[in-house]
C-alpha cells in the first residue's frame, strides 16, 4: 500500500510533474491527431483512386495480344462482368500553332495535375468503357458545367467536325480555357521497328476536337489524363494492327472475390498469350496497379510517425529529468522506509509507480484530447479561420472538401503501448538508482 | 533480570568497512543482550560504533562476523525480504533527525508504518482501525490537535513525538533509538524522554537508547559503554 500512497503523494506535491504529464500528453496527442489525419487522407486518396480505376487491369500484354481472343478468355471467368480494351500512352496537348507549355520546375509534383504539359493519353472503346468503369458518371459529374459537357454522353468520342475528339479533365479544361468544339493538337511519339529489327522513334501529331470534360474524384487522374478513341490512337501508333490490345480494364461481379479472380485471370491470360512456353501479361487489382502511389502516401505517413516519435523521446527525457530530480530529493526518505520494513524492491516500486502514474495520466489525456481533436479538426479549422482568418490546413490543395480523419484503434493502442514502454524504461532508471541507494547513508545524514 | 531468552542479542558481532584497500574494523566482537521491558543505554564517544551496532541489531545492515538473534533465533543472515519483514514486525526506530516524510501529515507519517506490510486491498479493509490506532498514538504523545500538520509546521519536539508514534504503531517488541534527543533543547528533550520511557514501561518494550548524554543514560536500567568498537563496561 505504501508504494502507491507515497508515489501519489510525491506526485501531487510536485507541480513539476505536470511538465512530464504534459510532455507525454502532447506526444500521444500529436501521434493520434497527425496520424489520424494522414490515415484519413490515405483513406480518401484510396477512395479517389478507386473511383477512377477499373476493378482490375490486364497490363503488359505482348504485341501479338488480340482483343477478340482475350476478351473471350476474360468473359469466360464467372466473376468477370465486363471488360474494355485500353491503350495507355503519353503525350502533350496544345492549341494549334502554339508550343506546349514548359516542363514543370524541378520538384514540382503533379498531385492534382494539370499544371505540367505531360499527359497520360488513354485510348478507349467508349461503349465497352461505359460498361466496365465509372466512365459514364465521370462525363456527367455535377461539377462539370453544362457548357463543358460532351454533347452525347452515350457516344462521347464520336468524331466532330471531321476530326477525332478528345475528353479532357475538368481542371485542365478550365485552366487552359478550352471548351467543347475547340481544336487541339496531341503530340506524341511512336516506336517503329524497321525490317532489320532496328527501332526508331517517330513523331506523331494528331489534330483533335475537344469533345468535353470529365471529372472523377481523383484530381491527379483528371489533371493528367485525356481520353481519345482507341481505334484512332492505335492506328497512329501501331498502324493496321486493328485487333491489338496492350491493356484491358475489367469489372468484376463480386469485389470480395477480386484477389482470387485476378489470380485466375492472370493464369488464363498467360495461357492465351503463351509463346515459347512463356506466358505474358499481368493482371492487377486496382490497388496493386496503384501500389506505388498509395505506397508513397503510406510511406510518408510512416516517416511522419518516426518524426512524431521524436516528440515522445523528448517527453521521455523530460520525465527522466524530473524523476531523477525527485529521486535525488527523496533519498532521505529511503532510509526511513528501509527502517520501517521497506525493501529495495519496494523503494523501486515507489518511484516506478510515480513514472507509471505520470505515463498513464499522460496517455489517457493524450488519447482523449487527440481523439476529440481528430474528430472535430474540421470544426476547429473553421473556428480558427473564422476567428483569425488563418487557414491551418488548406484542404483544397489536396482536392478535399474537409480535413480527413480516420481513427485507427490499433494505432491508438500502439501509441499507448509505446508511451507505456517509454514511461516504464524512463521510470526504471531513477527507480533503480533509488533501490541501490544505501539506506544507512540517509539515516546517518541529517 | 528475566530468565527468558533475550528479545534481542548480539553475539561476537563484528563489522568492518573497506576504504579503498584498507579494512577498517568498526565493531570487534560485541556481545549484548536486551530483555523485554528492559531499558539499555549505549554510551560512547563518536566513532565508538554505537550507531553501527544499532543498525546491525535493527537488521538494517549485515555483520561481518558474529550473530544477531531475535528471541534466541539467528536473524542476521536472513534474505533481504525476510529481514525487512522482521524489522517491520519487531523493531521500531527513532532517529536523531526524525526522518519524517515532508509530504505527509503527522497522521499520514504514522499511518505509513501500517501501510508498509499491507496490500492496497488489505489496507482498505482495515483503514478505519488503522486511522483510529494512529490517532490514539498521536493523542498519547500529545499531538491530538496536530494530526493534519506537516513536519514543516511542527517543532523539533513535536516531530520527534510523531516519530515515536510512528515507531510504535506496528507494535514492535524492541525500540531502537539513535540519539533521539540529540537535536532538541534540554526542556524538550526531557519531555520526549519522559514520554518514551512511560510508553516503554506501559508496553513492556525492550529499549536500546544510543546517547552521549550521561544523565539520560543514568535513567536507564543498564548502561553499556563502548570504546573503539568493543563493549568496555
Amino acid at each position: 500500500m505504501y508504494r502507491l500512497f507515497l508515489a501519489l503523494r510525491y506526485l501531487l506535491t510536485r507541480p513539476i510533474n505536470l511538465l512530464s504529464i504534459g510532455g507525454i500528453t502532447i506526444s500521444v496527442w500529436a501521434l493520434v491527431v497527425v496520424v489520424s489525419v494522414f490515415s484519413g487522407y490515405l483513406h480518401v486518396v484510396e477512395q479517389h483512386v478507386r473511383t477512377a480505376s477499373a476493378d482490375a487491369a490486364v497490363i503488359g500484354l505482348p504485341p501479338w495480344a488480340e482483343w477478340s481472343r482475350l476478351s473471350k478468355v476474360l468473359r469466360d471467368d464467372p466473376n468477370v462482368a465486363a471488360a474494355a480494351p485500353r491503350l495507355a500512352h503519353y503525350g502533350m496537348l496544345q492549341r494549334p500553332g502554339q508550343r506546349p507549355p514548359p516542363a514543370p520546375l524541378p520538384g514540382r509534383g503533379a498531385l492534382i495535375g494539370g499544371d505540367q504539359p505531360f499527359l497520360s493519353v488513354i485510348g478507349i472503346d467508349p461503349a465497352a468503357e461505359l460498361e466496365t468503369t465509372g466512365f459514364a458518371g465521370w462525363l456527367v459529374a455535377p461539377e462539370v458545367p453544362p457548357a463543358l459537357r460532351c454533347a452525347d454522353p452515350a457516344a462521347p468520342l464520336a468524331p466532330r467536325d471531321g476530326r477525332p475528339t478528345v475528353l479532357i479533365g475538368l481542371e485542365r479544361m478550365q485552366r487552359e480555357g478550352l471548351a467543347p468544339g475547340d481544336r487541339v493538337v496531341l503530340t506524341t511519339a511512336a516506336l517503329d521497328t524497321a525490317p532489320d529489327g532496328d527501332k526508331a522513334p517517330r513523331k506523331v501529331q494528331l489534330e483533335l476536337t475537344v469533345g468535353g470534360a470529365f471529372k472523377t474524384a481523383h484530381a491527379g487522374f483528371d489533371g493528367n489524363t485525356v481520353f481519345v478513341a482507341l481505334d484512332t490512337l492505335r492506328h497512329e501508333l501501331y498502324g493496321e494492327r486493328d485487333d491489338f490490345v496492350p491493356e484491358i480494364a475489367v469489372r468484376v461481379r463480386d469485389e470480395r472475390q477480386l484477389d482470387a479472380t485476378v489470380e485466375r485471370l492472370e493464369r488464363a491470360v498467360q495461357a492465351a498469350t503463351e509463346r515459347d512456353s512463356r506466358g505474358f501479361g499481368r493482371v492487377l487489382t486496382w490497388r496493386q496497379k496503384h501500389e506505388l502511389y498509395l505506397g508513397n502516401v503510406a510511406h510518408q505517413r510512416g516517416l511522419l510517425k518516426i518524426v512524431l516519435i521524436v516528440i515522445m523521446v523528448v517527453a521521455a527525457f523530460l520525465m527522466l529529468a524530473t524523476l531523477s530530480m525527485m529521486v535525488t530529493e527523496k533519498t532521505g526518505d529511503i532510509g526511513i522506509l528501509a527502517a520501517m520494513g521497506g525493501t529495495p524492491l519496494g523503494v523501486t516500486t515507489v518511484f516506478l509507480s510515480c513514472g507509471l502514474v505520470i505515463t498513464g495520466v499522460g496517455i489517457v489525456l493524450g488519447l482523449g484530447s487527440g481523439t476529440l481533436t481528430a474528430v472535430y479538426l474540421e470544426e476547429i479549422r473553421q473556428g480558427v479561420r473564422w476567428a483569425t482568418g488563418v487557414d491551418l490546413l488548406k484542404v483544397d490543395v489536396y482536392g478535399l472538401d474537409r480535413v480527413p480523419c480516420y481513427l485507427e484503434p490499433v494505432w491508438m493502442l500502439e501509441v499507448a503501448g509505446m508511451a507505456l514502454l517509454t514511461g516504464l524504461v524512463v521510470s526504471a532508471l531513477p527507480a533503480l538508482r533509488a533501490a541501490f541507494h544505501d539506506p544507512l547513508v540517509s539515516l546517518r545524514g541529517s | 533480570m528475566s530468565t527468558s531468552p533475550p528479545v534481542l542479542a548480539a553475539e561476537g558481532v563484528e563489522k568492518h568497512f573497506r576504504l579503498g584497500r584498507r579494512d577498517i574494523p568498526v565493531l570487534r566482537g560485541v556481545d549484548l543482550q536486551i530483555h523485554a521491558g528492559e531499558k539499555v543505554a549505549l554510551l560512547g564517544a563518536s566513532g565508538a560504533g554505537k550507531s553501527t551496532l544499532l543498525h546491525l541489531l535493527g537488521l538494517l545492515d549485515k555483520p561481518s562476523g558474529g550473530r544477531v538473534l531475535y528471541d534466541g533465533a539467528p536473524v542476521h543472515d536472513l534474505p533481504v525480504a525476510e529481514r525487512a519483514r522482521l524489522r517491520h514486525q519487531q523493531v521500531g526506530f527513532v532517529f536523531q533527525f526524525y526522518h519524517l516524510i515532508p509530504e505527509l501529515t503527522a497522521l499520514q507519517n504514522v499511518l505509513l508504518a501500517r501501510m508498509m506490510a499491507t496490500s492496497v486491498l488489505g489496507y482498505w479493509g482495515q483503514r478505519k482501525q488503522a486511522r483510529a490506532a494512529a490517532k490514539a498514538l498521536l493523542e498519547q504523545v500529545g499531538l491530538g490537535d496536530r494530526l493534519h500538520h506537516r513536519p514543516a509546521e511542527l517543532s523539533g519536539g513535536e516531530r520527534q513525538r510523531v516519530a515515536i508514534a510512528r515507531a510504535l504503531l506496528a507494535e514492535p517488541k524492541v525500540v531502537l533509538a539513535d540519539e533521539p534527543t540529540g537535536n532538541l533543547d534540554s526542556t524538550t528533550a526531557k519531555g520526549v524522554v519522559d514520554l518514551m520511557f512511560s510508553i516503554q514501561q506501559e508496553r513492556g518494550l525492550a529499549f536500546l537508547l544510543v546517547t552521549h548524554d550521561e544523565g539520560l543514560a543514568g535513567r536507564c536500567d543498564r548502561v553499556v559503554r563502548m570504546r573503539d568498537g568493543v563493549v568496555v563496561a
